[in-house]
């Protein structure tokens, strides 16, 4: 089964995420190790933001859960180490993974009990992370999978009414994260992406579907960035960290970010990360390839 | 019969084995072999018994206290009862330290110097023709018994005398990689992980292997570098005699032409420090920035190691290999035995503070060596780049350099066997010994010059 490109972690059943342990099975993207550094660096500007707002002396809101969103979750790995790095920190998490695919959701909430029974997460994970099914793209036309607005609105009560509420509300959420499908389908098929993967790990979270909404504005292999870029605006997230496939397409969504900005009020930096040497060494990327990602951050 | 001519006979009759040894050890017949050797083993035991007392020498007398470690603990008594006065006048509580160090060491020599006194004494009264026959009885019994008490005695004092190894109690790490000798060399280095895992396991402590890299070839059975770590605590104490180059004498597997070879191996033994350092007093926990095995985190390169081209969703590799470099010293890690990288990463440090550590410890070994070098001159040591060992399979014999200790059951020592506990026994002694010396050495040379 090796020798024909089967992966490994399909037939051990896990990989290591982090500290985690996160199980695999057919049919679910498996975690990749870019995608774990990005997790600890949004893990750690989700400190360093929360540690600025403290040293801004205002007074912090101990009620207030620190709100995480993971779109496109997959086996659940982001949600799980994010809440493993952040629990020591924060009194309070909700964390919310989204999928499409109900195989993945069945496998998230797996990996929850299996790493909560390995004493890798604290026990209060087993009510801050709650995994929904939805559709990122869809706008609630097809009615056997909700749209991510429905999801989101039950999750986020002020989701709806943002334009009516004051900037500085404390009600939006403070991490928007994703590794969402980018592979395009070209690069699908020309050798960029592996024949193991090509052949055993789901179509579905690599390559997004072919445009079918009417957004003319960005390159098909976008389309996902497109929309978490208008939802994060719509969240007010104060963070959103979104993996790419590579610099250029980093490039691209930093553009997108601009042009959404622009439309939008308020002031928000976004950067590339890694793009210093010294990251990229010591987090294992290559120089010039490789996958990057996009780090948003909302200015106040 | 004289002392002389039972030395030639014993003289001849080992030229003669030597000379018929490819007879005894070529022939076919295994009974035969071993009825051979059997033979000889109960002939030179019995040769043994009967020539050394008339020579006058006696085991126990071998294993009596050195006359450099009695000339220590003497010393170091002097200064206790010096500082005992010194307390009886003030208090105070740095000598109270010390003189607590010393009291063991105080009472143990008393003791050694009561019982040599009482054979003395008991001695005296044997040869004494007015004592009366009941009493010598009891003489000749309480002989006996206090000569059998002073070898206990004996290493009780000198076990007491010598400093403990700053990393006496801790696991150890053990470091096999391959020197001269190409193929031959790393097929002989998978011998030895197997020997010290063999060792390991009998002696009740788990040996886990970190990382066994292989040399790409025909079969995986070429080591190009392995790691034991040994977790039991006093595990570096066991295994530190073996630190060194071991050298191998042979007709290798790869060979065609039956030509014997030599190669080497080399064993490094490293101190293993637990990952929570906050249990571990000061002097060792390497958390604290004023520990000697403190390292900075800036000063160390961390690299995941990772081929170019396409990453993160297009691809889905399995390697978590990470290496870290010591800027200042160039120690260099690397760790890819695990699936997950954070455990690599663990690991790689675990190996790093390890191969530091003894690197600082060995640097003041070091500067302690030029020191009395200063003061005596050419003092020996063994670091760790001398032949420590060989291992002759054409002989079946393997001898210490250091102790020159020889076993010829060469099977029982590549098996981590009896043999290699007696030979590491031998220069576990040697070590002890040694320090002793030099350190008895220095001190009548800071005696002198005072």
């Amino acid at each position: 089964m090796r020798s024909r490109g089967y992966p490994l972690q399909y037939i051990l059943g896990d990989q290591p995420f982090g500290d985690l342990e996160i199980l695999c099975r057919r049919g679910v993207l498996i975690p990749r190790p870019e995608t774990e550094s990005y997790t600890y660096q949004a893990a750690k500007l989700v400190r360093e933001i929360a540690l600025d707002r403290k040293d801004a002396s205002k007074p912090p809101n101990k009620a207030r859960p620190l709100r995480v969103i993971d779109l496109c979750t997959g086996t659940g790995c982001i949600p799980l180490l994010l809440h493993a790095s952040l629990a020591p920190h924060f009194q309070q998490l909700e964390i919310t993974g989204v999928d499409i695919s109900p195989t993945a959701l069945s496998l998230a909430q797996e990996n929850l009990e299996h790493n909560l029974q390995l004493g890798q997460l604290a026990s209060s994970a087993s009510t801050d992370i709650r995994f929904h099914r939805a559709d990122v793209l869809g706008n609630g036309n097809d009615n056997s999978v909700p749209s991510i607005e429905s999801i989101l609105k039950t999750q986020f009560p002020n989701f709806g009414a943002l334009d009516t509420l004051p900037p500085d509300q404390e009600s939006g959420c403070d991490l928007l994260i994703s590794n969402p499908p980018y592979i395009s389908q070209t690069e699908f098929r020309n050798g960029t992406t592996a024949r193991s993967v090509r052949r055993f790990e789901p179509k579905l979270a690599l390559v997004p579907p072919y445009s079918c909404s009417g957004i003319e504005d960005c390159m098909p292999e976008d389309i996902f960035y497109h929309r978490i870029l208008t939802l994060a605006f719509k969240l007010k997230a104060k963070l959103t960290v979104l993996e790419c496939g590579d610099s250029s397409q980093a490039n691209r969504v930093v553009a997108l970010h601009k042009r959404l900005a622009s439309a939008e009020s308020g002031k928000s930096s976004a950067e590339v990360w890694p793009s210093r040497e010294k990251d990229l060494a010591e987090n294992g990327f290559h120089v010039t390839d490789g996958s990057r990602s996009v780090i948003i951050q909302t200015l106040q | 019969m004289k002392v002389e001519s039972w030395i030639s006979i014993l003289r001849g009759l080992y030229a003669l084995l030597f000379r018929y040894r490819h007879v005894t050890w070529n022939c076919q017949s295994p009974s035969l072999r071993i009825l051979v050797i059997n033979w000889t083993s109960m002939l030179v035991k019995s040769i043994c018994r009967t020539i050394l007392p008339r020579l006058g020498l006696k085991w126990s007398h071998l294993r009596g206290v050195h006359t450099a470690l009695l000339t220590r603990a003497r010393l170091l008594a002097a200064e206790h009862t010096k500082l005992s006065e010194q307390l009886g006048e003030s208090f105070d509580a740095k000598t109270a330290k010390r003189a607590g160090e010393l009291a063991p060491i105080a009472n143990i020599l008393r003791e050694w110097v009561n019982a040599n006194d009482s054979i003395v004494e008991l001695k005296s009264l044997l040869t004494d023709p007015s004592t009366d026959a009941e009493l010598r009885s009891l003489a000749t019994e309480d002989l006996q018994s206090s000569r059998d008490a002073l070898p206990t005695i004996s290493d009780r004092l000198k076990k007491a005398l010598i400093p403990r190894h700053p990393f006496a109690d801790l696991p150890c790490l053990l470091e096999i990689r391959p020197g001269a000798g190409g193929d031959e060399a790393g097929l002989f280095a998978f011998e030895m992980l197997r020997m010290y895992v063999a060792f390991c396991s009998r002696r009740g402590l788990r040996p886990t292997i970190l990382k066994q890299d292989t040399e790409v070839g025909p079969s995986d059975d070429r080591l190009s570098e392995a790691v034991i770590e040994i977790e039991a605590n006093g595990a570096y104490d066991i295994l530190r005699t073996e630190s060194g180059v071991h050298r191998v004498q042979r007709v290798p597997a790869t060979e065609t032409k039956g030509r014997t070879h030599t190669s080497a191996v080399s064993v490094m033994v490293l101190p293993s420090f637990p990952e929570d350092g906050s249990e571990m007093d000061s002097a060792l926990n390497f958390e604290d920035p004023n520990s000697d095995y403190y390292i900075d985190p800036q000063e160390v390169r961390v690299e995941k190691m990772r081929a170019g081209g396409a990453g993160g969703q297009h691809v889905n590799k399995t390697e978590s290999a990470i290496r870290l470099t010591h800027i200042p010293t160039h120690t260099v890690v690397s760790m890819q035995d695990e699936r997950s990288q954070q455990a690599n990463r663990r690991k790689a440090w675990q190996m790093l503070r390890a191969k530091l550590a003894e690197a600082r410890q060995e640097a003041r070994e070091q500067e302690l060596m030029q020191l009395r070098r200063g003061i005596l001159g050419g003092v020996a040591k063994m670091g760790r780049g001398d032949k420590i060992r060989t291992y002759n399979f054409g002989q079946s014999r393997c001898t210490d350099h250091r102790t020159g200790i020889t076993i010829h059951n060469l099977d029982s020592i590549l098996d981590g066997g009896d043999g290699l506990d007696t030979v590491m026994d031998s220069v576990r002694t040697w070590m002890a010994d040694s320090e002793v010396e030099a350190m008895v050495a220095e001190d009548m040379a800071k005696a002198k010059s005072k």
